[in-house]
């Protein structure tokens, strides 16, 4: 009997514990006074003519179901502002999305918030001109592996403009564009997500003049295996991204789960990415990344309990390991030129819940580096060889690793001289 | 001992007090106020039929179901899961139209075709020709070249059905074939959702009308007599080739009519590819579940997910061979949360007979041979 009474206080210490551990949380609680009018505005979205305007008004519109467009063109759905127009989905029963934008072309959304939606809060796709303008997405509450996946998600669009939105709390990315064309992320804000801005598989893309901040990781820039669409040519310059160390709290199996907490800029297996002025700092594992898809996922984040698939030499993880029957991919990231940026970290340690923070205790004479790169290379290619050219260049404070990743760390080097040279893009 | 127990209360009670604490965040929908409509959201009227019974699809009582002049029912080998609610199907024509056959695609028809769907219960499912309550009838109109998608939602009762974009709620009960009182709360799509299931491409299409659904004996007329052929002597059908070039879907719950993997691939593509289609609304996710496709990791096989968030579960892969408790397929298909659930619309309770017809395929595919 004794027995079963301290295990039971041992778990009620245990729970109590991690009661106070998750309240280090963030949390997003704005004060809602839901009223009902959700026949009447999803009325207004379903007959939505072409060129018209549905007119949001003043108040906190609480839906079942989502919100949806379809084969529409040249319509804005505008609010009173994001302070004074809410629409929250929370606990609505119908429908992942809360507002759905399909098939459409020249449409606009502005100035109103979109909250608590169980899937993604706002998502765009196939559709041609977008323009989101003064959008809050949010999940409210403690920040939770329960929040819904993306805050604003634009995919297999074009001609995007996202602009002065804020984006909070998604258990994925708050701004996330997927497998789009010509896209332009400006002015914004990203924080308590899991990925403060990602783009995922896009081609044209400018990310410029962003705060990204209490993010697990700040900005993304990958290119994953097995899509329609590969991206390229991606420009990011003029940001603000710092303090993104927050615990992962993404959703055990999706690809953000194993983003090492504590890094500013990941980016991954993609190919012309210029990374010019941004201020990126203080981050517990590296300000920035440049990885290949083979090492992406090579850590395992020990707060965020996600769960190692398959483990190779030093535990790196392939998420996908079959990426490689994808002839249309390109795993390797290539013509990536980072100048100009400041980069500082008041930490002075690295943080010990992933394996790249270890590393450097080991390796690194327990420093962060401002930038890491995997050296991962393809076969019979030489590290200075165009195609996967990494350039490093005059940036203000740029402590540097190379890690030699696919040779168990052999040539580990602190060297940047390597790296001293110019792209155009 | 007793005063053990009193202690044990007290940890339950503190334990419950953390525990309800973590779900303190849980997305329990708040109270709303009912207000009424805003000037600034002026609605416009639209030129559709206001009632069902404006069509005259059907002769006598119109709850009846009995068809017209112009009007054939159709059945489907393998139908679309929606709540276990009963469906009668029938085709309108105009005039002096006719259906051309396609081999691999929906078949195709004149402008002012009608594609006519009930929803229904009966009362007692083990009297399937007994008392019944329709829920709603959903049409599909062809007109200049494009398919279009109109809801109408029947009256308490039964005496006609009433135009609706907006989707609602209803609460239908009845008695299983074990005698077992069933209720459930059905949603009555928004016209959106009609669209969402129906689009090929940037287009609205119907789904089951092809030749692999209709192939089947005619059991809506009383002769023993394949659908099709009955057709083409009606002359509403053209183009029909001969008989064994006709493709046919197993009956995904008669086990005599196909494998177990070739009913199960017949029941994703009914209930899954109309979306999960290299042109349907999920094909950013990779996943193609249509009957004919060949790439192993397409049809889900050690598939990871792309986006779906909480979706995946936790679990790495759609399909695991073998392993059913470990396929993302399995574990959508028994959600009933949404942003989890699969279908995402159109489905308020799991489809148990489904679920246990997927595991078994799934728990029949033998790991080493991928």
């Amino acid at each position: 009997m004794k027995k079963f009474l301290y295990f039971f206080l041992s778990v009620v210490i245990i729970v109590l514990i991690s009661k106070v551990y998750q309240s280090s949380l963030p949390e997003y609680s704005p004060k809602r006074d839901y009223v009902d009018l959700e026949n009447e505005i999803l009325k207004a979205f379903i007959l939505a003519e072409d060129n018209s305007t549905i007119e949001l008004p003043e108040g906190h519109f609480l839906f079942s179901q989502s919100l949806s467009l379809d084969n529409k063109k040249r319509v804005i759905i505008k609010g009173k502002g994001m302070d004074k127009t809410v629409l929250s989905f929370k606990g609505q029963t119908q429908g992942a999305e809360g507002i759905k934008i399909t098939n459409s072309q020249n449409i606009v959304l502005q100035d109103f918030s979109i909250e608590d939606a169980a899937g993604d809060n706002l998502k765009v796709s196939d559709t041609d001109t977008l323009t989101i303008k003064r959008i809050r997405t949010a999940w409210t509450g403690k920040v939770s592996t329960e929040n819904g996946a993306y805050g604003i998600y634009p995919v297999l669009s074009s001609n995007i403009l996202i602009e002065e939105c804020e984006a909070i709390a998604a258990s994925d990315a708050g701004i996330y564009v997927g497998q789009s064309k010509n896209v332009k992320i400006k002015n914004n804000k990203a924080y308590y997500n899991v990925a403060g801005i990602e783009s995922e598989n896009s081609t044209n893309v400018e990310i410029h003049n962003n705060e990204i901040f209490q993010n697990t990781s700040g900005l993304l820039i990958f290119d994953l295996p097995g899509l329609t669409v590969y991206g390229k040519n991606i420009k990011a310059f003029d940001n603000q991204i710092f303090d993104n160390n927050q615990i992962n709290f993404g959703v055990p199996g999706s690809i953000v789960s194993s983003v090492p907490k504590g890094t500013g800029v990941i980016i991954m297996a993609t190919k012309n990415v210029d990374f010019f002025n941004n201020n990126v700092s203080n981050h517990k594992t590296s300000n920035l990344a440049i990885v290949s898809y083979k090492v992406f996922a090579a850590d395992k984040d020990l707060e965020s309990g996600s769960q190692i698939s398959k483990t190779a030499s030093e535990g790196i993880r392939f998420i996908d390991s079959e990426f490689e029957k994808d002839k249309g991919y390109n795993p390797y990231p290539g013509r990536v030129y980072i100048h100009d940026n400041k980069f500082r970290n008041t930490y002075r340690f690295p943080t010990l819940s992933n394996d790249f923070g270890k590393l450097w205790y080991i390796k690194n004479n327990a420093r962060i580096p401002d930038i890491v790169y995997d050296g991962i290379l393809p076969e019979g290619i030489k590290l200075n060889s165009n195609e996967v050219r990494i350039c490093v260049k005059n940036n203000d404070n740029d402590s540097f690793v190379y890690l030699d990743a696919e040779n168990e760390f052999i040539n580990f080097s602190n060297d940047l001289s390597l790296f001293n040279c110019e792209l155009k893009l | 001992m007793i005063i053990n127990n009193t202690v044990f209360k007290i940890l339950f009670f503190i334990l419950c007090i953390a525990f309800s604490r973590c779900d303190s965040n849980s997305r329990k929908r708040p109270l709303a106020k009912k207000v009424s409509l805003k000037p600034t959201m002026t609605l416009k009227n639209t030129n559709e039929k206001k009632k069902l019974s404006e069509y005259s699809f059907f002769k006598g009582k119109i709850s009846d179901l009995v068809p017209n002049k112009n009007v054939f029912p159709y059945e489907l080998n393998t139908p679309l899961f929606s709540n276990y609610a009963f469906k009668k199907r029938f085709i309108y024509l105009p005039d002096r139209t006719q259906i051309e056959y396609l081999k691999d695609e929906v078949f195709s028809f004149s402008n002012g075709s009608i594609l006519i769907k009930n929803f229904f219960y009966p009362t007692d499912f083990r009297k399937e020709k007994g008392d019944k309550k329709i829920i709603e009838t959903r049409l599909l109109i062809k007109e200049n070249n494009n398919w279009k998608a109109l809801n109408y939602i029947w009256d308490e009762n039964q005496n006609d059905a009433h135009l609706n974009y907006i989707g609602t709620q209803t609460k239908v009960s009845w008695t299983d074939i074990n005698g077992k009182n069933k209720s459930i709360i059905y949603n009555i799509p928004n016209n959106n959702q009609c669209k969402n299931c129906h689009l090929n491409g940037k287009m609205v299409t119907p789904i089951g009308i092809t030749a692999f659904q209709l192939n089947k004996k005619y059991s809506s007329v009383a002769f023993k007599i394949n659908q099709l052929k009955y057709f083409e002597e009606k002359n509403i059908l053209v183009g029909l080739p001969d008989f064994d070039e006709i493709p046919k879907f197993p009956i995904w719950n008669q086990k005599n009519s196909a494998s177990i993997e070739k009913r199960a691939k017949a029941y994703l593509d009914i209930n899954c590819a109309h979306c999960h289609n290299p042109k349907g609304s999920a094909k950013n996710s990779g996943l193609d579940l249509s009957f004919n496709q060949r790439d192993l990791r397409k049809q889900g096989i050690f598939k990871p997910p792309v986006a779906a968030g909480k979706g995946s579960g936790n679990l790495k892969y759609s399909i695991v061979p073998g392993h059913p408790e470990e396929s993302i397929l399995i574990f959508r298909m028994k959600s009933q949360a949404p942003g989890v659930m699969m279908p995402e619309i159109g489905r308020s309770v799991v489809h148990k007979e489904g679920v246990s017809l997927i595991s078994e395929y799934i728990e029949n595919l033998k790991e080493s041979s991928f």
